[in-house]
């Protein structure tokens, strides 16, 4: 089961893996969802390293300096390079969408596994439960609430998109759980006297690795969108800067007619988000053996 | 009758998750929610006056009771006064649910038969170049924010930068006429948000039933394609659309009314749980996050019924 490709020789490996990534390289939308999200990786990896993007906080130029060759976007209303934020922001979104996405799929796979497992036993009827419950709690009002129990915390932000956004990937787990725990190799395992722990997690979880890998795009996607409005409701960013703090800030400038913020902010999110999407589309169709190419 | 008897059952089975959503965001809200005393007691407050205010907001009583109380609240309806305008909890509910049912309800009946219409449409030009226009149009929409729908839509339509045609903030109804020009941006910029999703979700139930067995039956029969789109396709997807529509209530109400009220300066709930949140007024949220939670049973409980009359063969057992 490994990820990486067959050598480019064999057109087709024929693992599921290379079955899928074959059909991928074939979705020409989704290879450039996917170059665009690799090149904003880049951005963020060089923020994180130092490279670029480290003068957002600094007041250096005037307010609202149109752009030119020394604020290539221009500045904000208090006189900070737009450009520069929406570099350093390309971090803080990955940072957002990779904890967020990693963290809530793995609370998901493992619950999701552990209902499908014990299903309509008491794990299972609790987990629902609980699934029910977080799902019927307005989403903007939990992380409010999260918010003031952490009392300012800077992840509260964090913790509650993570406390919401496994329950889809549980109930997806879960289901599929269900179908495979009555397989053959399930059968074999348990016949050998495995202990029912690795019976989970090394058997069975392993087969809903394809539903993680897509739910874990999809989490990313919803992450970076909640990000923005969290933080224009003023739950999100606390320090250091995003694109909802930069969208939050620019709605000052707009009454007064400088669009620059806004669109800069806005247009950063929305290539990252759709080619994300079209990533995670191609990817979707790649994984699922019975979908038919439309 | 069989189905009033059905329905209370349902009700009684939600009741663990009406608990379980008032004791979640009663303990994160009240319990470990923000500390009003010191806020009340202005400067050098004695001991005495800091227990007396203490005793006022119920901080001394045992946890238990406390959330036995809010349960009270929850089945009266009687959530106490505002902590920042003294207002009645329901008083302000009252006057403010109707405001945020007449700004967001056209928007979502639009969106949803949009939707509904355009992935028809899709589904119908199945692998053709309007189906792929129509989808590549919904990915467009999806990837964009709905907070950058509201501010590019009011500086387009509202602001002088742009056509200026509709007011900019607040809610001046007092005819049909105003509710038009207060009620179009706001619309247009929900339908525009929710037809992306909407129509990709339409359009993949679509998909499924068209390929099953009894639309070929229908086809072999002879019978003409607007007949099988709407007789034999649209009907027989009706549950997971029905399922779609009914989910989205308690959401669209109150997380679409809060992001739009609040940008758009509308007297609605959306504004007052936005205020609630800022202040941390208590008695206002706990309100809210209690209705949404037994709305959202009555939903589940409303959609198992609908089940029903859509499809005879769901048993009530």
């Amino acid at each position: 089961m490994s990820a990486t490709a067959a050598p480019a020789a064999r057109p087709v490996s024929e693992s599921l893996w290379g079955k899928a990534w074959y059909k991928f390289r074939r979705d020409r939308f989704g290879m450039a969802g996917l170059a665009v999200v690799l090149v904003y990786l880049v951005i963020a990896l060089g923020v994180w390293l130092g490279l670029w993007g480290q003068h957002w906080s600094s007041v250096e130029g005037p307010m609202w300096a149109p752009p030119g060759p020394d604020y290539w976007l221009g500045t904000n209303i208090i006189g900070q390079d737009i450009f520069e934020r929406a570099i350093y922001s390309t971090k803080t979104a990955f940072e957002v969408g990779l904890v967020v996405a990693v963290l809530s799929t793995a609370l998901g796979g493992v619950l999701g596994a552990l209902a499908g497992y014990w299903s309509n036993r008491w794990p299972d009827e609790l987990i629902l439960w609980l699934m029910g419950v977080l799902d019927a709690i307005p989403f903007y009002l939990f992380v409010a609430a999260i918010a003031f129990a952490l009392q300012d915390n800077p992840y509260a932000m964090h913790i509650a998109m993570i406390a919401t956004f496994w329950t889809t990937t549980a109930r997806l787990v879960r289901g599929e759980v269900i179908k495979l725990k009555n397989f053959e190799f399930v059968e074999a395992a348990r016949a050998i006297g495995l202990p029912q722990r690795l019976i989970i997690f090394r058997h069975i979880l392993p087969n809903t690795f394809h539903i993680l890998l897509v739910q874990a795009t999809i989490v990313f996607v919803s992450a970076i969108k909640s990000e923005v409005i969290l933080s224009f409701l003023g739950l999100g960013v606390k320090d250091g800067v995003s694109w909802g703090v930069m969208i939050a800030e620019s709605t000052q400038e707009v009454q007064a007619g400088h669009f620059s913020n806004f669109v800069t902010a806005s247009a950063f999110l929305f290539v990252l988000v759709m080619a994300f999407n079209l990533f995670s589309d191609a990817l979707q169709d790649a994984l699922d053996p019975r979908k038919v190419s439309a | 009758m069989e189905i009033l008897q059905y329905a209370l059952r349902k009700f009684i089975t939600g009741i663990p998750l009406i608990l379980g959503v008032t004791f979640i965001s009663f303990l994160l809200m009240v319990y470990f929610g923000p500390d009003k005393t010191y806020e009340l007691a202005g400067k050098n407050a004695t001991p005495e006056q800091i227990a007396e205010i203490r005793h006022q907001l119920g901080y001394d009583r045992p946890f238990l009771v406390r959330y036995g109380e809010y349960l009270r609240e929850l089945v009266t309806l009687d959530f106490g006064y505002s902590d920042s305008t003294g207002e009645r909890v329901s008083h302000i509910l009252e006057r403010t649910i109707p405001i945020s049912l007449a700004l967001i309800l056209p928007g979502f009946v639009l969106g949803n038969l949009l939707g509904i219409a355009l992935a028809l449409v899709a589904a119908h030009h199945r692998g053709r170049w309007l189906d792929k226009l129509i989808m590549g149009g919904s990915v467009v929409g999806m990837s964009i924010s709905f907070l950058i729908v509201i501010i590019a839509f009011q500086i387009i339509f509202c602001s002088n930068y742009g056509l200026g045609w509709f007011p900019v903030r607040g809610w001046n109804v007092y005819d049909f006429w105003d509710y038009l020009r207060y009620v179009t941006v706001p619309t247009l910029a929900t339908v525009f948000v929710a037809l992306g999703y909407n129509t990709r979700f339409y359009r993949a139930v679509l998909v499924e039933e068209l390929g099953r067995d009894h639309v070929r039956t229908a086809r072999a029969f002879g019978a003409p394609p607007a007949e099988v789109l709407f007789k034999h396709v649209l009907k027989n997807a009706m549950i997971p659309i029905i399922t779609r529509i009914m989910f989205s209530i308690p959401f669209v109400v109150v997380s679409g009314a809060l992001l739009i009220e609040s940008y758009f300066g509308i007297p609605g709930v959306g504004l007052v749980t936005y205020d609630a949140i800022t202040t941390g007024d208590q008695p206002v949220l706990k309100a809210v996050v209690g209705l949404t939670a037994v709305l959202f049973v009555l939903v589940l409980i409303l959609n198992d019924i609908f089940y029903k009359l859509v499809d005879p063969r769901v048993s009530l057992q």
